[in-house]
């Protein structure tokens, strides 16, 4: 038999830890506030390269030709109402170069091209505008490149371009020398056609300073203002619903303080992760919500397992105390609890590593999480427990010890 | 359930699944893109499609029939040649060896009805695979790039414009959005873009999807543009010499969105609208074309109100009664046009049109010659004139095809860095044991998969994230069972003994943690936005799966090797043997 942890002398200096952890949360929130992203701040964001021409195609006929281009290559699909449909498909490794291409797109019937780059430039580093119709016409489609040895545009002068916007904010992702910006307006609510004219205005400034047909927009993302409120207020029905709901579920399956100190424990997590996004400055939005609400999943599922292995020591081990039966449940679970933590924070650890954006800064926060899922399934649970069987007539084991009628068929008997 | 009926059950699942999972096999690997571009198209492009190729295929038929050619007809004529056997048997003819074109069209009663036969063929092998493609896993818009659209209706404001005209406010919402809906869906299909998604979201919210990569200008001035009821004269001259052109080109008339290309073959002055009509699912369906004066000759604001009556012969007919400014136009008009047709055009559609068989001067008109159910449609067109829902964009966002392709190769990362960092660390700790939680990891994303084709769920980043998730969450099942086990062997038992004891100890543990994570994920899954539904229903999947996985396939396995491979020991740990 391994040695039991007294897991239980911890309690008292393990629930000051939290409250500071959870007074620093909300000081924080109070003093520096939240930083609301996207999904709660009415505005418009654009991923834009500023990028010259490398080539153009354009069409006319009575086909659809559709563009596509992938990590293989560059798909021209050409249907209309006759027999004549076909793939014309380009792939890298047959034509490395924009002259190849270009010379050999001619072929498509219908479609000419223009390029404006030199010949040898690769074509796998050619992309498309998004803004533009992937279906071919009249109007030249675009594919952009940037040149070796062009210039770096600075945040700074993309900020000065714009100063006559209100509010914007600019990022720039990747190197200078790449040319690629996140651009952010906000929208104050009074405009209603905001999403229309923000962009508009974005992309004409932008268009003058630096030319039309150098600008490629890669995405853009608007939400409206009372889009905005409207998802505040559900997800804070949801997380209260879902923990009403585990809290229901452990009761029935569980006792009460089981189920209280369940829902303590997860509440928590769930507000360690909010400290935690208030002061890194993390942007919350939708996705940080989904995280909060994964990490109330998860670390339920820890807290639910330790509890199932208490109600059983109880029933097999009538002469103890619910602190050593605390210890002892710990004690015994500890290896799967660091084992099942750990290989989900590999998984989650990989997501954190290859991704970006919001997916990173949502592995993120579900790592913080989980660090604490763990804590609080050892410490602020079981110390709940404890604490509330001080009070209780049967301290706490009694009622169970009566229940334990016939033993279960296991190991611990014996 | 005994070991049998556990193998048993496990190979059902797993032929289920696989049958869950054909049609994203088939569309995704099998179809060819021009094949898969058609098939994405609108259905009146699919209809063109298969008309032109059916004439195509039945003019070069008779053409070689006269030409009395004596060998077989080409290989793409075998359905036809099928249907013609039968023809024959029935007609208690003798079936011929070798199909000449000649025999071949005389197995069918008329020309048109082997055309329509031809016709049906093109158009349901497009259809069968539209419907594969409808059952398939669909990339989410991170992930294909593309641009979704939240607009809020104004039916407040709509109803206020009414004043006291409104009986039942319900009543009027519901159709006041009934009818956004139709008027924005009908504009997208116009566009002819691939597979969009128009959709009702809570009372007064639309959710529209394009994939592949969109024009926003364009796109949002189609769907926020006001809505253009006007009524104009048909020039029967010109419509007569168009479709006579059409006839002639079938294939070389239009482009892509219906424009015609040689601009010559119309006067200046007109410009050539398909008419439409309801079909029996509510859809437009064009019935023809015809040419129309681009002069309005009364606008629909004019109109004050419409409504749809049987008149003394109990025929069908629609009354609407115009505004005073209006009745002047509508007078002049009618009396300058006797015999002249007028047609009604909502949207670049023509609804209705009707010939003017006297002046109407009084500003109250009817229209007859149609079936109740036309009348209806007419009298909603109608009411579009007058009934104007103010549209706000509240949410737009265009992904670019590269930002998709990015996120793809991203998600595609962090699946395998994830599997494989799980796999080498249970491997490692559990050794033989690790190789079962191997195993039921890799069912467990065959099944996710399956499932997900099986619901019709998008695939995004997020819900990738969710299986990411899921990966560690399934393994927590898995340990829960290994660490029993350990318990067992611990306590000296037998093998089969402790794995039993390690699997009935694990049970409720690993039910109850699951069942609370999946009450977590339900609801995640009524959260409004759709990247957080996606993560929400994978997650959910995968936790029923990994328990079916852990608790059925891990047993099985532990089973086999005990009966089948004779193992006397458990290989679970370094320490306990």
């Amino acid at each position: 038999m391994k040695k039991t942890i007294k897991f239980s002398k911890a309690f008292l200096p393990a629930v000051i830890i939290s409250s500071i952890l959870i007074v620093s949360g909300l000081a924080g929130y109070f003093t520096k506030g939240v930083n609301l992203g996207l999904d709660f701040q009415a505005g418009f964001i654009e991923k834009v390269r500023i990028a010259p021409t490398a080539l153009s195609l354009s069409y006319s006929g009575s086909q659809s030709v559709n563009v596509s281009q992938s990590s293989a290559g560059i798909d021209l699909v050409v249907t209309g109402v006759s027999s004549d449909n076909q793939t014309f498909s380009f792939p890298y490794a047959q034509y490395p170069t924009v002259g190849d291409f270009a010379s050999a797109v001619v072929s498509v019937p219908g479609v000419t091209v223009n390029t404006e780059a030199s010949a040898t430039t690769a074509l796998k580093a050619i992309f498309p505008d998004s803004s533009a119709l992937a279906r071919l016409s009249a109007e030249p489609y675009r594919f952009h490149y940037v040149p070796e040895g062009i210039a770096a545009i600075s945040s700074d002068e993309i900020r000065e371009a714009i100063s006559s916007l209100p509010d914007a904010a600019v990022q720039v992702i990747g190197s200078p020398s790449d040319r690629f910006f996140q651009i952010r307006l906000e929208d104050d609510g009074t405009d209603p056609e905001a999403s229309q004219n923000l962009r508009v205005g974005l992309n004409s400034i932008l268009g003058e300073k630096w030319g039309e047909e150098n600008i490629a927009i890669v995405g853009t993302d608007f939400v409206g203002s009372r889009f905005s409120s409207s998802l505040a207020s559900q997800a804070f029905w949801l997380v209260l619903a879902t923990l009403i709901l585990i809290w229901g579920y452990c009761s029935i399956r569980f006792r009460w303080d089981f189920a209280v100190g369940g829902v303590l424990a997860i509440m928590h997590d769930a507000i360690i992760m909010v400290a935690f996004i208030v002061w890194t400055r993390m942007p919350f939005n939708s996705t940080t919500i989904a995280a909060i609400l994964t990490i109330l999943g998860y670390s339920i599922n820890d807290t639910v397992v330790i509890f199932d292995r208490i109600r059983e020591n109880m029933r097999f081990h009538p002469e103890m105390t619910i602190t050593e039966i605390l210890d002892l449940s710990q004690t015994e679970i500890l290896g799967r609890t660091i084992i099942t933590t750990a290989t989900t924070m590999l998984a989650v650890l990989s997501l954190f590593i290859f991704t970006t954006g919001d997916m990173k800064d949502f592995a993120l926060a579900l790592l913080v999480g989980m660090v604490s899922g763990v804590y609080s399934t050892i410490y602020i649970a079981s110390a709940f427990i404890s604490f509330v069987s001080r009070f209780r007539k049967d301290r706490g084991i009694e009622t169970e010890r009566k229940k334990a009628v016939k033993p279960l068929v296991s190991g611990e008997v014996v | 359930m005994s070991k049998r009926s556990r193998f048993v059950l496990i190979l059902v699942v797993l032929a289920v699944c696989f049958a869950f999972l054909w049609p994203s096999i088939k569309w995704y690997t099998l179809t060819p893109k021009e094949d898969q571009a058609l098939a994405l198209g609108s259905r009146e492009k699919i209809k063109d499609y298969s008309r032109n190729m059916a004439v195509a295929d039945l003019r070069q038929l008779i053409e070689d029939a006269r030409a009395d050619k004596q060998e077989q007809v080409p290989v793409k004529f075998a359905s036809l040649i099928k249907e013609a056997k039968k023809n024959y048997k029935a007609m208690k003819k003798p079936v011929p060896a070798v199909w000449t074109p000649r025999i071949l069209l005389a197995a069918f009663p008329s020309e048109s009805d082997a055309m329509s036969f031809v016709e049906n063929e093109y158009r349901n092998r497009i259809l069968s695979i539209k419907r594969t493609q409808a059952s398939a896993v669909k990339l989410g818009l991170d992930l294909s790039g593309g641009m979704s659209i939240i607009i809020k209706a104004d039916l407040e404001k709509a109803a206020a414009a009414q004043g006291d005209a409104i009986g039942n406010m319900a009543t009027f919402k519901a159709e006041a959005m009934a009818q956004v809906l139709d008027t924005i869906t009908s504009r997208i299909d116009k566009f002819g873009l691939s597979e969009p998604v128009v959709r009702q979201q809570g009372e007064d919210r639309i959710y529209i999807e394009i994939p592949g990569t969109a024009d926003s200008d364009r796109i949002n001035s189609l769907i926020m543009g006001k809505g253009m009821l006007a009524f104009h004269i048909v020039d029967q001259e010109a419509t007569a010499s168009f479709l006579q052109y059409l006839q002639a080109h079938p294939t070389s008339t239009f482009d892509a969105e219906y424009n015609i290309l040689d601009k010559s073959i119309i006067p200046a002055d007109t410009q050539v609208l398909g008419t439409y009509k309801k079909d029996a699912y509510g859809i437009d369906e064009r019935t023809g074309f015809l040419v129309i004066k681009k002069a309005i000759g009364l606008e629909g604001k004019h109109i004050k109100s419409a409504e749809s009556r049987r008149d003394d012969m109990g025929r069908p007919v629609v009354n609407f009664i115009l505004d005073s400014e209006g009745t002047g136009i509508f007078g002049d008009l009618t009396s300058n046009n006797v015999k002249e047709s007028l047609a009604i055009v909502s949207d670049g559609k023509i609804k209705s049109h009707a010939v003017i068989n006297e002046a109407i001067p009084g500003g109250s008109v009817q229209i007859s010659g149609f079936s109740a159910d036309e009348a209806e449609n007419i009298k909603a067109v109608l009411r579009t004139a007058w009934l104007n829902v103010p549209l706000q964009l509240e949410n737009q966002q265009v992904i670019g095809a590269s930002m998709g392709e990015e996120a793809i190769r991203q998600g595609m990362w962090a699946i395998c860095g994830g599997l494989a960092a799980v796999f080498v660390f249970m491997l490692m700790y559990y050794k033989g044991a690790g190789i079962n939680a191997v195993v039921a990891q890799v069912l467990n994303f065959y099944i996710m998969f399956s499932v997900l084709s099986a619901l019709n769920l998008t695939l995004s980043l997020s819900s990738i994230a969710g299986m990411i998730l899921t990966i560690g969450m399934a393994v927590d099942a898995n340990v829960i069972v290994f660490e029993r086990i350990k318990d067992e062997l611990r306590l000296k038992k037998g093998r089969q003994a402790s794995i039993e004891a390690g699997f009935d100890h694990a049970f409720w543990a690993i039910m109850d943690s699951n069942i609370t994570t999946f009450i977590a994920a339900i609801f995640l899954s009524q959260l409004g936005t759709g990247s957080i539904k996606g993560f929400a229903y994978s997650l959910a999947i995968g936790v029923v799966s990994s328990v079916f996985t852990a608790l059925v396939v891990s047993k099985l396995m532990f089973n086999f090797n005990t009966d089948v491979m004779k193992n006397k020991n458990v290989s679970i740990s370094w320490r306990v043997k």
